[in-house]
């Protein structure tokens, strides 16, 4: 047994109090007790607006206390005096890597505590070096940081973190702009720390990430609402509802098993202990696996190509030194009302080919067809038939918002397009509407008085405006908290169903792609690596992994009773198609009612 | 539509690694040579001397082993303004160089004249341009940003005892470098979008100005709630990397002048305080009437 850990940072009815926006008092915090111990792993949940964010910065002494006390290594956040041995034991990282490097090169940046520390010189060089080497960024330390991909950048900003070597690392949503090939880098670095007795804080809003901490902080209104074993806490689908949190994804097609199958043990939160718990009801691996008829791939010809492009190459600041070539002949097509996703790693030219095909962008060479217009032959009168037909949502959108009025914001892209007033209010109500921001309730909002998740509707209700027969999205989903991300992939389902969008999803979430893209195009370097239909390429997930991305936990698991020879289904995607398939493989507990009726459904 | 990279504009940090002299200087020692050539360069209006500060700075180009052509390729953009400003001075010289004075008419089209004052005037003031140019060229492919802004905090340092604030200013202007192509690229991201809804940052026609001015906002307006966020979100990090100000803060480059540094910074003074002599006495002058003895006592022969 190990000894009791001392405590590092002790927190005892810790309360704050902030102006909201219309001047009136918010109690973010309201009695918060906590201690993390000296090499503890937390994970700290909660919905949007529990308060993690502001207890997190009350563990370096960001903010202060309205009422209570916080104390890192013993030392109180209210004496002034005290913050700099406290921001030298607890350091932080934040979401947006970008917006924490001060420096115009890597090691400068990571030499910037320490130079607050006011080290000697040598010990500041053998710091900035230490630190970049555990991130591995030691080789890139000359490079300006706007030159290096965000998962590198948010490495560059934990080495500045870890320069001022302290006890504990805190993690504010610092995975949330990472691809998966950042991500995973990310959380296997965090292990290392841990495994090295750092203490690790990490604040998220996804439950799968928090997976990896030994003790889980659930905040709810700002109150500690649960704080003990990840297991448990997982496995409770009720209070994780109550506290409006998603179940991780194993843990979900575990209880879904559960309730089917009296005998299936609780607490499964990795794919490994998921296994394990199938393993023991499939007794021994089965000779011929009862795999399901596979479903009728859905096939491509839906109606005419709505988007072609052939072998497009794209140089960008060509003929500069830093010339990168982004796309290498890349074609692809989409069809009328169909929904086709990009995805690859960061810099794979995914962002590239939404332009392209929005024609911000001329090729080097090659050809892009629109609506059954050359982009780049058809110019004048033909290219401005296209205004409005084809619409793009950037990635983070919500930084794009410039009238003060939301419905003003909406309209200034059917104004542009000279429509008359009558039209013009027809259209920003129905975007309006169709975004869940209703006509009458949010027009004279002020735009940015919005939250976060409502400013980014907003910028898509102004995309949508112009009705467009073409949607490209960048990165929708990116940085969304799980409820947001859920309402913006039904509008998204919507968009495609009901209104008979054509959708191009540039993305790097293969969540997002398995629930709405038919058709996918790998890209890696600016070349299509692999296509076909979604299902048909996650049935590839080694080499999806092998290119940075990921599959969808349904395929993980899937893949996994493959290997091991215990089930097979080929067309799974999500988790309840994967917790049917289990079904069908392991055998029926004696007299359960529940399986017939899931028979009977499947029938 | 390259138009629409605005990296392409942003030629902050075009550091060109070398092995060379020139690299290896003291950013110190090199912002002060350069502000001495600077003065040199500012006050040079006669052909020797511009002849000599060419020299100087084709040696320095050469020394500092960058390639030519590249340097050069920067001034293309200023040629037709170069060429404009000369026809200009031809156009309508300072009274002052007209025949009347001591000048001698070298070429007469009705009513234009070429006095050898403004033929002067227009040699010597592209010489200089040129000169600046290359000299600005060479301390940016020569010096990484980073370089420069410890070179003039270094410079400044001695003034902070006089309560100028030489840290802050030097973190600033780090801060501001730093987020310049940050600040480009998001400005791409937001005309891009901007045009993708319609706008239209091409053309302007009648009340053009109003209208630019109108067609910015979508741009401006979003740009500047980024920044400002940015530097909130800024603000807390350096907060949480225990920035507290100059005060009790160490580098992590400490700069330290070597002999050859003291020599160089040495040796440029004395090229540009020869130079300037040059100019003032006018030994130019002195030198073509010399040359026009010899040439006269020579056909005296």
């Amino acid at each position: 047994m190990k000894e009791p850990a001392q405590p590092l940072i002790e927190i005892r009815d810790l309360h704050h109090t902030y102006q909201g926006d219309g001047g009136a008092p918010v109690d973010a915090l309201r009695g918060v007790e906590l201690t993390v111990r000296d090499g503890e792993f937390m994970a700290i949940v909660g919905a949007n607006g529990s308060g993690k964010t502001t207890l997190a910065r009350h563990f370096n002494a960001l903010l202060l206390p309205t009422r209570g006390h916080v104390r890192v290594a013993g030392l109180d956040t209210r004496h002034r005096e005290a913050w700099s041995a406290v921001r030298s034991q607890v350091a932080m990282v934040f979401q947006r890597p970008e917006d924490q490097i001060v420096a115009t090169t890597v090691e400068d940046d990571a030499a910037f505590g320490p130079e607050n520390l006011g080290l000697p010189t040598a010990e500041i060089q053998r710091r900035a070096e230490w630190a970049l080497r555990t991130v591995d960024m030691w080789e890139h330390r000359d490079r300006p940081p706007h030159l290096l991909s965000v998962g590198q950048q948010q490495r560059v900003a934990i080495a500045g973190a870890l320069a001022m070597r302290p006890r504990c690392l805190v993690l504010d949503e610092a995975t949330a702009m990472l691809d998966p090939a950042g991500r995973r880098q990310m959380q296997d670095l965090l292990c290392k720390l841990h495994d090295e007795g750092m203490t690790v804080v990490l604040i998220t809003h996804w439950m799968n990430e928090a997976t990896l901490a030994q003790r889980v902080v659930a905040l709810r209104e700002g109150r500690v609402a649960f704080d003990g074993a990840p297991e448990p806490f997982f496995s409770d689908l009720q209070t994780l509802d109550a506290l409006r949190l998603e179940p991780p994804p194993f843990s979900l097609l575990a209880s879904k098993l559960a309730q089917h199958h009296p005998g299936f043990p609780g607490g499964v939160l990795t794919l490994d202990g998921l296994m394990d718990a199938i393993a023991r009801l499939v007794p021994e691996p089965l000779e011929q696996p009862q795999t399901a008829a596979p479903r009728p791939v859905p096939t491509d010809v839906r109606g005419p190509s709505l988007v072609v492009t052939r072998d497009l190459h794209h140089t960008y600041l060509a003929d500069t030194p830093l010339a990168a070539n982004a796309l290498n002949g890349v074609s692809m097509e989409a069809h009328t009302g169909g929904v086709v996703s990009l995805v690859g790693s960061t810099g794979s030219g995914k962002s590239t080919m939404l332009q392209h095909i929005a024609g911000l962008l001329e090729p080097r060479s090659g050809q892009v067809t629109v609506l059954g217009h050359d982009l780049h032959r058809d110019r004048g009168a033909d290219r401005r038939s296209l205004r409005g037909r084809i619409g793009i949502l950037f990635q983070r959108p919500e930084e794009q918002l410039f009238e003060t009025y939301l419905g003003d914001d909406v309209a200034f892209g059917p104004r542009q397009l000279g429509l008359d007033r009558e039209t013009v209010r027809e259209r920003v109500r129905w975007a309006m509407h169709i975004m869940g921001l209703p006509f009458q309730a949010y027009k004279d909002r002020f735009t940015q008085s919005l939250s976060g998740g409502e400013r980014r509707k907003a910028a898509l209700a102004g995309v949508l405006a112009l009705r467009p027969e073409v949607l490209l999205l960048d990165e929708p989903t990116a940085g969304l908290d799980p409820q947001s991300r859920r309402d913006l992939l039904g509008v998204l389902h919507h968009l495609n169903g009901a209104e008979g969008m054509t959708l191009i999803l540039a993305t790097h979430n293969m969540d997002d792609v398995a629930v709405l893209a038919e058709r996918v195009y790998v890209l890696e370097e600016g070349r299509v690596v692999m296509q076909g239909p979604t299902r048909e390429v996650f049935t590839h997930a080694s080499r999806l992994q092998a290119l940075g991305l990921d599959v969808p936990p349904a395929v993980k698991v899937m893949t996994a009773l493959q290997e091991r020879g215990m089930c097979t289904a080929t067309d799974v995607l999500t988790i309840d198609e994967a917790a049917a398939a289990i079904l069908r493989c392991i055998p029926a507990p004696q007299s359960s009612p529940m399986t017939e009726q899931t028979r009977h459904e499947e029938a | 539509m390259s138009r629409l990279e605005f990296l392409r504009y942003v030629t902050i940090g075009q550091y060109l690694a070398r092995e060379s002299i020139i690299h290896r200087l003291d950013p110190r020692f090199k912002l002060l040579a350069f502000g001495l050539i600077i003065v040199a360069i500012t006050f040079s209006t006669t052909y020797l001397a511009n002849v000599i500060l060419v020299l100087m700075v084709v040696l320095l180009l050469i020394l500092s082993k960058l390639p030519l052509g590249h340097t050069l390729r920067g001034l293309r953009p200023a040629l037709p303004a170069l060429a404009f400003l000369a026809l200009f001075q031809v156009l309508f010289p300072p009274q002052t160089f007209g025949s009347a004075n001591d000048c001698s008419v070298l070429l007469r089209w009705r009513f234009v004249e070429l006095t050898s004052c403004t033929l002067q005037l227009i040699l010597v003031s592209t010489a200089r341009l040129v000169e600046l140019f290359v000299l600005t060229s060479l301390l940016t492919f020569s010096t990484t940003t980073t370089e420069l802004v410890h070179g003039t905090e270094g410079l400044l340092a001695p003034l902070q005892r006089v309560g100028f604030p030489a840290h802050e200013l030097s973190l600033v202007v780090t801060i501001a470098l730093r987020f310049v192509p940050t600040l480009a690229l998001q400005m791409e991201r937001l005309v891009k979008a901007q045009i993708a809804r319609g706008a239209d940052f091409g053309t302007s026609g009648r009340l053009g100005f109003i209208r630019a001015i109108r067609r910015l906002l979508p741009l401006l307006i979003p740009l500047f709630l980024i920044s400002l966020r940015r530097s909130e979100a800024l603000i807390v990090a350096m907060d949480a990397r225990g920035y507290t100000g100059g005060r009790g803060r160490t580098r992590l480059r400490r700069l330290q002048a070597r002999p050859a540094d003291y020599l160089a910074l040495v040796v440029v003074a004395a090229f540009c305080a020869a130079t300037l002599y040059v100019d003032h006495a006018s030994l130019d002058q002195s030198l073509v009437a010399w040359l026009r003895t010899l040439l006269r006592s020579l056909r005296g022969y």
